[in-house]
C-alpha cells in the first residue's frame, strides 16, 4: 500500500483575489507532513483543492499519477480520506454509525450495509482504541473522541492518504499530544498524512516534513528541524521566539524573553540546560 | 433505550400497528359500527363469505364510499408530511426545520385562495394549490441559487422571502374576496380538511405521494452524510447538491399534493420526526420510514378525533395543533439533550 499525492504549480483565485500562486506540495506513505501558515493564508483552500472539493484555476494534481479530476468520486474516497476538524452533528448520531459513513464509498448511496463493511467500521474502531465509544451518541462525547471517530472513518474509508484539517484544533493538551502520537503511528503503518496546523511545537513533535505556505506559495519544505528558524518564524508570524535545543537533542521554541518578560520573583528557566 | 437496540422492532411493528389503526377508524364515526362488520365486509369483497345484498349496500356506502377515502387520505398526508419533514431536518442539518420552511405552505395557500376568489371548480382550485406551491419553493430556490450559489442559509433565507411574497399575496386575496362566501371559504380551507377527499382522488395521489415518500426513504443514508456537512459529504462520494435538490423536490411535490388534498395541516412535519427519532434514533434509512408510519398514525388519530369530538367536525388543522404542541413539548424534554 503505497500511495502519493502530489500537486503542481497550483493556481487558484477567488473573486479576483489570488489565494494560490504556484504551490507544489507532495505527501506519500509513510509520513506526517505539517502544512503551516498565517491565518488567511490559504490553507484551508489548498486542502480542499487537494480533495477535490475545488477546481484549481491552474496547475495539476496527481493521486499515484492520475490526475484526481479523472477519478470517479466513489472511488477516490477509497483512496483518499479527509479528517474535518472536530465539529458537532445537529443529531446523536451513534459513533458506529458515523464509522459507518466511511463506508458509504463501498456500499454505494442506497446500497446495503453487509458484514464486510461491519468489520472494516469494527476495525477501524479497534485501530483507534475506541470500540468502547461504539453505542455512544457522538454528541455525548469528548472532542478528543470525536476527533479520534472521525479518523476512524477515514480508516474505515479504506483510504491510505488522510488530509486533516487542524486534527489538534479543539483538544485539550493531553490529547493533543496523544493525537501526534497517534498520527506518528498511523505513519509508522504506511499512512500518509497531510495535515494543517498553527502551532510549530506541534510539527516539531512528530512531522517528518513541514511545508511552509506565504504569500500563495509554499517558501520552504523539508525537515522541521531545519525549515522552523527564528527569522523564518519571525517572518512567518511576526513574533520573536527563540529556538532551543533540548539535551536530548530535540527542538523547541519559547517566546524571546524580551518579549514575555518574567514576573518578579519568578525563577529563571534555562531549557537548554533542563533535563529531558 | 430498549426500542433502539432492536432497531427493527418498529419496522416491523409499525405496519401492523397502522393497520389496526385504519380498521379502528373506519369502525368510529357518527354510526359506530363494529370491527367485526368492516371484516364481513371485507370478506363479502373478497368472494369468501357473501353478504345480504341490502346489507352489504349499506355497509359499502358507509365504510368504502364514505370512511375509507379520509383513512387513505390521512395515511398518504401524514406519510408524506413527516417524512419530508425529517428529510428536510436533515438537508438543513436543523431539527426545527418543517416541510414549510421553502415556502411550499404559503404557496398552495395562496393558490387555493385565488381558486376560490375566481369562483374555480374544486379539481382547479387543488391544481392552483399545487401549482403555486411548487412555484413558491421555485422562487425560494432561484433567489438562493442567484444571490448565493444555492448554500443552506441562501436557501432558508430565499424560503423566507417566498414565503413572506405569498402571505402578502394571500392577505390580498382575502382582502378582495366577498366576505360573505368566499372569506368563509378560504379561511375554512386554510384550517385543513380531509373531509373533501373521494376515493379517486386518493388513489390519483396514492402513486406519487408513495413514491417521494420511498424516494426520500432511499436516499437516508446519503442524508445522513449530508447532514454532518457538504465538504464531508462530497468526499464520502455522495453527490451534494443532486442529492439536496431531489430531497427539495420531492418533499415539496409531496407536501404540495397534500395541501391540494387536505388543506394545511401544521406540525405534523415537525414533531413526527421527534418521536420516530426516540424510537430508532436519528439515522435517515430508519428514520425516514419510521416518520411515514408515525405521520400516518399520527394524522389517522388526529382525523378520528377531528370526525368524533363533537356534533360538528373539527377542522384538522386546528387539531393537529392542540395536539402538536402538548406532544411537542414532552418530545422537547427528552429530545434537548441530543440539540446541545
Amino acid at each position: 500500500m503505497s500511495a502519493t499525492l502530489l500537486a503542481r504549480d497550483l493556481r487558484y483565485a477567488w473573486r479576483g483575489r489570488t489565494v494560490l500562486n504556484g504551490v507544489d506540495l507532495h505527501v506519500g506513505s509513510g509520513e506526517v507532513v505539517s502544512l503551516l501558515g498565517a491565518n488567511g493564508a490559504g490553507k484551508s483552500t489548498l486542502l480542499r483543492l487537494l480533495l477535490g472539493l475545488l477546481r484549481p484555476a491552474a496547475g495539476a494534481i496527481h493521486l499515484d499519477g492520475a490526475p484526481i479530476a479523472s477519478i470517479p468520486r466513489r472511488l477516490l474516497a477509497r483512496r483518499l480520506a479527509y479528517v474535518p476538524q472536530v465539529h458537532v452533528s445537529p443529531f446523536p448520531y451513534l459513533v458506529r454509525d458515523v464509522v459507518l459513513l466511511g463506508r458509504l464509498p463501498h456500499a454505494g448511496l442506497s446500497g446495503r450495509i453487509g458484514p464486510s463493511d461491519r468489520q472494516a467500521a469494527d476495525a477501524a474502531l479497534t485501530r483507534l482504541g475506541i470500540e468502547h465509544l461504539a453505542e455512544r451518541p457522538y454528541t455525548e462525547i469528548s472532542g478528543g473522541e470525536r476527533q479520534l471517530a472521525l479518523i476512524a472513518r477515514a480508516l474505515a474509508q479504506g483510504a491510505h492518504l488522510l488530509v486533516m484539517d487542524e486534527p489538534t484544533g479543539g483538544l485539550d493538551y493531553g490529547n493533543q499530544l496523544r493525537l501526534l502520537d497517534l498520527l506518528r503511528t498511523l505513519a509508522a503503518d504506511g499512512f500518509g498524512i497531510l495535515k494543517t496546523t498553527h502551532h510549530p511545537d506541534h510539527v516539531l513533535h512528530g512531522s517528518h516534513r513541514v511545508a511552509i505556505l506565504r504569500d500563495g506559495r509554499i517558501v520552504a519544505d523539508g525537515p522541521p528541524a531545519e525549515i522552523l528558524t527564528r527569522p523564518l518564524m519571525r517572518s512567518l508570524y511576526d513574533v520573536d521566539v527563540e529556538p532551543h535545543r533540548l539535551a536530548d537533542g530535540r527542538l523547541v521554541f519559547m517566546p524571546a524573553t524580551a518579549q514575555t518578560p518574567p514576573s518578579p520573583g519568578y525563577p529563571q528557566s534555562h531549557p537548554s540546560e533542563s533535563p529531558a | 433505550m430498549s426500542l433502539s437496540r432492536h432497531p427493527l422492532l418498529p419496522l416491523l411493528g409499525l405496519p401492523a400497528l397502522l393497520g389496526a389503526a385504519m380498521l379502528a377508524a373506519l369502525s368510529i364515526g357518527r354510526y359506530p359500527l363494529p370491527v367485526d362488520d368492516i371484516l364481513r365486509l371485507l370478506g363479502a369483497a373478497l368472494g369468501w363469505r357473501p353478504l345480504p345484498p341490502e346489507e352489504f349496500e349499506v355497509l359499502y356506502n358507509l365504510v368504502v364510499r364514505i370512511r375509507l377515502p379520509r383513512v387513505l387520505a390521512a395515511v398518504l398526508v401524514g406519510a408524506a408530511l413527516a417524512s419530508s419533514g425529517a428529510a428536510f431536518q436533515a438537508v438543513f442539518r436543523n431539527p426545527l426545520v418543517s416541510p414549510g420552511l421553502l415556502g411550499v405552505l404559503a404557496g398552495a395557500a395562496f393558490g387555493a385562495a385565488l381558486g376560490i376568489l375566481l369562483s374555480l371548480d374544486w379539481l382547479q382550485v387543488q391544481a392552483l394549490a399545487f401549482a403555486m406551491g411548487v412555484a413558491a419553493v421555485a422562487i425560494g430556490v432561484g433567489i438562493a441559487t442567484l444571490f448565493g450559489g444555492g448554500a443552506i442559509v441562501m436557501l432558508v433565507l430565499g424560503g423566507i422571502v417566498s414565503a413572506a411574497l405569498f402571505s402578502s399575496l394571500l392577505s390580498m386575496v382575502k382582502y378582495v374576496a366577498d366576505p360573505y362566501n368566499q372569506l368563509p371559504a378560504i379561511v375554512y380551507w386554510l384550517m385543513g380538511s380531509l373531509a373533501v377527499a373521494d376515493l379517486t382522488q386518493v388513489g390519483s395521489l396514492a402513486l406519487p405521494i408513495g413514491g417521494g415518500v420511498l424516494l426520500l426513504s432511499a436516499l437516508g443514508r446519503a442524508l445522513d452524510a449530508l447532514s454532518m456537512g457538504d465538504d464531508e459529504a462530497r468526499t464520502l462520494g455522495v453527490p451534494v447538491r443532486a442529492v439536496r435538490y431531489t430531497v427539495i423536490a420531492a418533499a415539496t411535490l409531496v407536501s404540495a399534493l397534500t395541501v391540494s388534498l387536505a388543506g394545511m395541516i401544521g406540525w405534523v412535519g415537525l414533531i413526527v420526526p421527534h418521536i420516530a427519532r426516540l424510537l430508532v434514533g436519528p439515522g435517515n434509512s430508519r428514520l425516514l420510514p419510521t416518520s411515514a408510519g408515525l405521520g400516518a398514525l399520527f394524522l389517522l388519530g388526529a382525523d378520528s378525533l377531528s370526525r368524533t369530538w363533537s356534533t360538528t367536525e373539527i377542522p384538522i388543522g386546528i387539531v393537529t395543533e392542540l395536539i402538536g404542541i402538548p406532544v411537542f413539548l414532552l418530545v422537547l424534554g427528552r429530545a434537548r439533550k441530543a440539540w446541545a
